[in-house]
């Protein structure tokens, strides 16, 4: 691939970067210009997060597996831009690990953890310490201590895809990007989707298309209900409702759902939505980072009220885990209690007619098990 | 006068072990346990600083005694420096020691919010050393026809261990938790 | 406000969730303000805590898990 017109670098890079409205890919969509900036005349270490931390990711490994030179390229510029080393960080074990480390670059592999992936985890441990978030007093892009004091030194973790689409847009110019996506969400972008589905896949594709198109794009099968939009920390929703909704933040919202990390996950429409929902939660229970109390006894007491409720769905039951729900969010030392407990919120909401079947000693899905 | 010193250093000695011991042992059940409700946090942090505080004048006023008064020889120098007194040297040395820890742990504990959290529980931590030092020192400086002192400095290491027991034994949920959680694998 | 002066509650208190192991000296301090889950941690009501008060309790939380934002 030639280019025809210089390479952008430097102030010029994040000038274009600020035109292009590049918002980072690994779910907390914050404009990477801004980002970028952020930085001080201090070197700066760079992480680039590869490890598709949250159930269903595989986009990142993706971009690993087949824009290698282009990633690399990525990081050579946001190199440039923060004077410090470069580390790409993959979970431990995983394929992407296993490349990354054939191609020769440093390789932060971060334990198979759910929280491991966060973006202060990643650089605690890239300094020593654990796999675990860091308290958000400090913005570590500076630099800045943990909470026992311990001093950081400044890190930017930038999402494997966003570094990509970094490479694209000094290639190819921020006018490009913009002729991808939405005026807000601007930009090709990467979903994975899969799960209940034809053939799992990682697609090309902008914020604006239909869900639908997404789904058929993985081929999925006439008999699937419902989708699992952004994993643990996502939001259910029918397929009956959001096929025709689009692709991006307004077309999600009402569902719950927004473009996130980019993935869809296909429930199987054998199992019963609720045990679904139920080991999501009890997987939670034991990913808890153990570092503040609403956390490691909110979200195991979370999972035990969930599954009593369905067990036996009573209004005393529904009033402990809503009183459980509503102490969970802002009151942890990272956002995973957020994300679980908004899981939980919505899947009540999303399957409370069959909460209902349940409580009628029913269950639909029991009689397609057997089937 | 030098009788009144003597005196003096004894009265303010003993009291200082005994509000010392009460500050370790307030200290204890604050890190050692957890109560969700109620005051008693609040008036156990605020009586720990507080007694500390007493506590140091008094210790002032024994150091200062004892160095001042005649009837045995401790030199100015033993106020900072261990076992260079003339009298005793170790046993008024196990003072100094106790009194060279005890200042690292107080200017640290006041300059609290400006140096990193883990220097600060480092130092702290050197308080489980300096009062056993501390009753050692009082035990053994104490004289035969005062034998009172040396029961309620007694008393004082006796409570005080059994608190530091109470303390290794009695977990509670924040910390089991974390402990647990912290055994997974996390690097 | 170019003076250095801040208005009462105009910087809100934080917990450092991360330091804060539940000994419930905040809400002791701070009634209004703080008040304690079934487990003993915070439940902020209103960050927004008169700068006396404040301090105060930033002094006494045996875990240093008190801060003004932005400190």
């Amino acid at each position: 691939m030639t280019s025809t017109s210089p390479q952008l670098t430097g102030v010029r890079l994040l000038d274009a970067l600020d035109a292009s409205g590049l918002t980072g890919r690994g779910g907390a969509a914050f404009p990477s210009a801004v980002k970028l900036r952020a930085m001080t005349k201090r070197h700066t270490a760079v992480i680039v997060n590869a490890c598709d931390g949250e159930l269903g990711a595989v986009k990142d490994g993706w971009v690993v597996a087949n824009h290698l030179d282009e990633l690399l390229h990525g990081a050579d510029l946001v190199r440039g831009l923060a004077r410090g080393a470069v580390t790409f960080a993959a979970h431990r074990g995983s394929g992407t690990e296993r490349r990354l480390r054939s191609a020769g670059v440093d390789v932060l592999d971060a334990p198979s953890r759910y929280v491991s992936s966060e973006e202060s985890s990643l650089i605690s441990l890239s300094q020593g310490g654990l796999a675990r978030p860091m308290t958000k007093r400090s913005l570590y892009i500076q630099g800045g201590r943990d909470s026992t004091g311990r001093r950081i030194a400044p890190t930017i973790v930038l999402n494997a895809e966003t570094v990509w689409r970094i490479a694209q847009i000094a290639e190819r110019g921020p006018e490009w990007f913009r002729r991808f996506g939405t005026a807000s969400e601007p930009g090709p972008r990467l979903a994975s989707v899969g799960g209940y589905v034809g053939r799992p896949v990682v697609v090309e594709t902008q914020a604006g298309v239909p869900v639908g198109e997404l789904l058929a794009a993985a081929r999925t099968p006439a008999d699937a209900e419902y989708v699992l939009v952004n994993g643990l920390g996502g939001a259910f929703a029918s397929i009956a409702g959001v096929s025709s909704a689009a692709w991006s933040r307004e077309g999600l919202a009402p569902f719950g759902g927004r473009l996130g990390p980019g993935i869809i996950d296909v429930v199987d429409p054998r199992r019963c939505p609720l045990d679904m929902v139920t080991e999501l939660l009890a997987y939670a229970a034991g990913e808890s980072a153990g570092q503040c109390g609403p956390c490691m006894f909110g979200v195991p007491e979370l999972s035990g009220l969930w599954q009593q409720y369905v067990r036996t769905p009573s209004a005393r039951h529904r009033r402990a885990l809503d009183i459980n729900l509503g102490l969970l969010p802002g009151r942890g030392g990272c956002k995973f209690p957020d994300g679980v407990a908004g899981l939980a919120v919505n899947a009540l909401a999303v399957f409370a007619d069959h909460i209902t079947e349940h409580a009628a000693g029913r269950c639909r899905y029991a009689a397609r098990r057997t089937a | 006068m030098n009788e009144i010193l003597w005196y003096t250093s004894r009265a303010t000695g003993i009291v200082s072990i005994v509000l010392l011991t009460y500050v370790v042992v307030a200290g204890v059940i604050i890190s050692g346990r957890r109560r969700p409700h109620g005051a008693s946090p609040t008036i156990l942090m605020a009586l720990h600083r507080w007694i500390a505080l007493g506590m140091s004048v008094f210790l002032l006023l024994h150091i200062t005694t004892a160095i001042a008064e005649t009837y045995v020889n401790i030199n100015w120098i033993s106020f900072v420096v261990p076992f260079t007194s003339g009298y005793a040297p170790f046993q008024v040395g196990l003072g100094t020691l106790a009194f060279d820890l005890m200042i690292a742990v107080l200017v640290t504990s006041y300059l609290r919010h400006r140096i990193p959290e883990r220097r600060w529980k480092g130092v702290h931590w050197l308080a489980y050393g300096l009062w056993p030092i501390a009753v050692i020192h009082g035990f053994t400086l104490g004289t035969s026809n005062e034998w009172v002192l040396r029961l309620i400095t007694l008393a004082c290491g006796v409570v005080g261990l059994l608190a530091i027991a109470w303390r290794i034994n009695a977990r509670h949920h924040d910390r089991r938790r974390r402990d647990v959680i912290l055994e997974q694998e996390w690097s | 406000m170019s003076s250095g002066v801040r208005a009462e509650g105009s910087v809100p208190l934080q917990v450092d969730r991360m330091a804060c192991t539940g000994h419930g000296v905040c809400a002791q301090i701070l009634p209004r303000n703080i008040a304690l889950d079934a487990h003993g941690y915070p439940i902020v009501l209103d960050d927004r805590v008169d700068r006396e008060e404040g301090d105060t309790a930033i002094r006494m939380c045996p875990a240093r898990a008190l801060y003004w934002k932005g400190s």
